[in-house]
């Protein structure tokens, strides 16, 4: 069996990889060891609208809600709102994202891609030391695919990276423990993905409601995993519907566990292979949402692939413009949210609550650093001195 | 008798794969849907464990 491109995994990021370069003209495969693309979710189902502007998706049955905004509770209750622009991060529609990941899917298909269900990626085939495929098993069947790029899309476990020599093995500091219920029968503001942070509600994370209608929503809770202790996470978001009567009222109809990455990317191209999305750590490490980098970054890979393809040509000089453009596209973003992420972990409750009294009133339509810091310093000049290093890490 | 090793209770395991990304040793992968202890590779360290957002994974018994 021999492809130009084999991908591990049909996730946003591995198949708008394989849609690019089959575009390209390349000849791709997508493995998938489980029996249904997107299923099970594994994810807050919260995206930006921003993710219109590539048109990546046909129709709207991915979209379960739009919302307008985002509201951010400190830990003695104290609200924030920011509208859509502002919080353009990771707000804007709720997604269903089994279909959201079968509609990228059908793209990559249209496009030329061939898709194997039930088909694990056992380990990389090496032919005088230089990958060249990998090594899967299909049901009882295990068979080895040729391929001219490995594509590592294999999310956060991303051992195919592994398998290549690149450390994708994440510190507890940097992994997000996540639990979630979506819950039917509840009230909720179907307007606004709203926040919750405390070290006590949810150590190193926050628990997230995202409604994907007026009585329905996601509740779900990420803790650092190097906060964490044997099952935190789920025993933390019970405790908070318990505490929450309009939650609580509700019934679920689903629970997930998830793991999401919080760390700098690493490494993403080597000779004839690329890391995209989790497995290559395309997160934003303050909010845990990977979905527009996955896709922003999957065409760029698949598009440097298709070239690479052309050229015949597979080694790292090759496929390296991939790793430069996502870097520019989003890399500093990454970046610098990591600097902020590891600032904000030293951040106490008595903090949270002072910088959420500061800037409630704030109007975030306009919004301008400058300003934002003389309100909150005006208010409570404790904080400057807090959020030093955060004004530092905002000026990069 | 060394330290006891972890061990995955595949009733409870929901597949997110987050024991498999902090495992330093690589001793934990995805087998038939559920996360999978290789026990020989096991260090005892417990990350896995802590790391757990349903209280999945376990010290083996002796």
């Amino acid at each position: 069996m021999e492809y130009d491109v084999v991908v591990v995994g049909s996730g946003p990021a591995g198949s708008v990889t394989a849609r690019f370069a089959a575009e390209s003209g390349a000849k791709v495969l997508i493995v998938e060891r489980r029996a249904e693309v997107g299923v099970p979710v594994l994810c807050g189902e919260g995206v930006s609208q921003r993710i219109d502007k590539w048109n990546m998706l046909e129709g709207k049955r991915w979209i379960a809600n739009k919302v307008d905004g985002a509201r951010i509770f400190s830990p003695n209750g104290t609200m924030v709102k920011i509208s859509a622009e502002m919080a353009g991060n990771e707000t804007g529609y709720v997604i269903y994202r089994d279909i959201f990941d079968q509609d990228l899917a059908r793209s990559a298909v249209k496009a030329g891609a061939k898709l194997m269900l039930k088909t694990e990626a056992k380990a990389l085939l090496k032919e005088k030391g230089k990958i060249a495929g990998v090594k899967v098993k299909q049901l009882d069947d295990e068979f080895e695919i040729k391929a001219d790029v490995v594509v590592g899309a294999d999310g956060v476990e991303s051992k195919v990276g592994k398998w290549a020599g690149i450390n994708t093995t994440l510190k507890p500091y940097d992994l997000e423990s996540c639990a979630q219920y979506t819950l039917t029968n509840v009230d909720c503001n179907e307007n606004c993905c709203d926040f919750y942070l405390g070290n006590k509600i949810a150590p190193g994370g926050y628990v997230w409601v995202f409604p994907k209608g007026k009585d329905s929503a996601n509740v779900g809770i990420g803790v650092l995993a190097s906060l964490s202790e044997k099952g935190l996470a789920l025993k933390l978001l019970d405790k908070f519907i318990a505490g929450h009567p309009e939650l609580k009222k509700g019934e679920p109809v689903r629970l997930i566990a998830g793991a999401a990455p919080v760390a700098e990317p690493v490494e993403t191209v080597k000779d004839n292979l690329v890391l995209v999305g989790d497995a290559a750590r395309h997160v934003d490490p303050i909010t845990g949402g990977g979905l527009t980098t996955s896709l922003e970054g999957g065409k760029i890979a698949g598009e440097t692939i298709g070239m690479a393809v052309k050229e015949q040509k597979f080694n790292k000089e090759t496929l390296s413009p991939y790793e430069a453009d996502w870097k520019k596209a989003f890399g500093k973003k990454l970046h610098r949210n990591y600097v902020v992420k590891e600032i904000m972990l030293d951040f106490d409750d008595k903090t949270l609550n002072m910088l959420a009294d500061s800037v409630k009133d704030y109007n975030f339509e306009e919004f301008h650093t400058i300003t934002l810091i003389k309100a909150l310093v005006f208010k409570h000049p404790t904080l400057l001195k807090k959020l030093a290093p955060l004004i530092k890490a905002a000026a990069v | 008798m060394g330290k006891p090793k972890a061990i995955v209770d595949e009733t409870k395991c929901l597949a997110c794969g987050g024991c498999i990304s902090v495992c330093p040793q690589d001793a934990l992968s995805m087998r038939g849907g559920k996360a999978y202890v290789t026990s020989n590779k096991c260090i005892s360290c417990a990350i896995c464990i802590k790391t757990c957002p349903i209280g999945a994974i376990d010290e083996e018994e002796n």
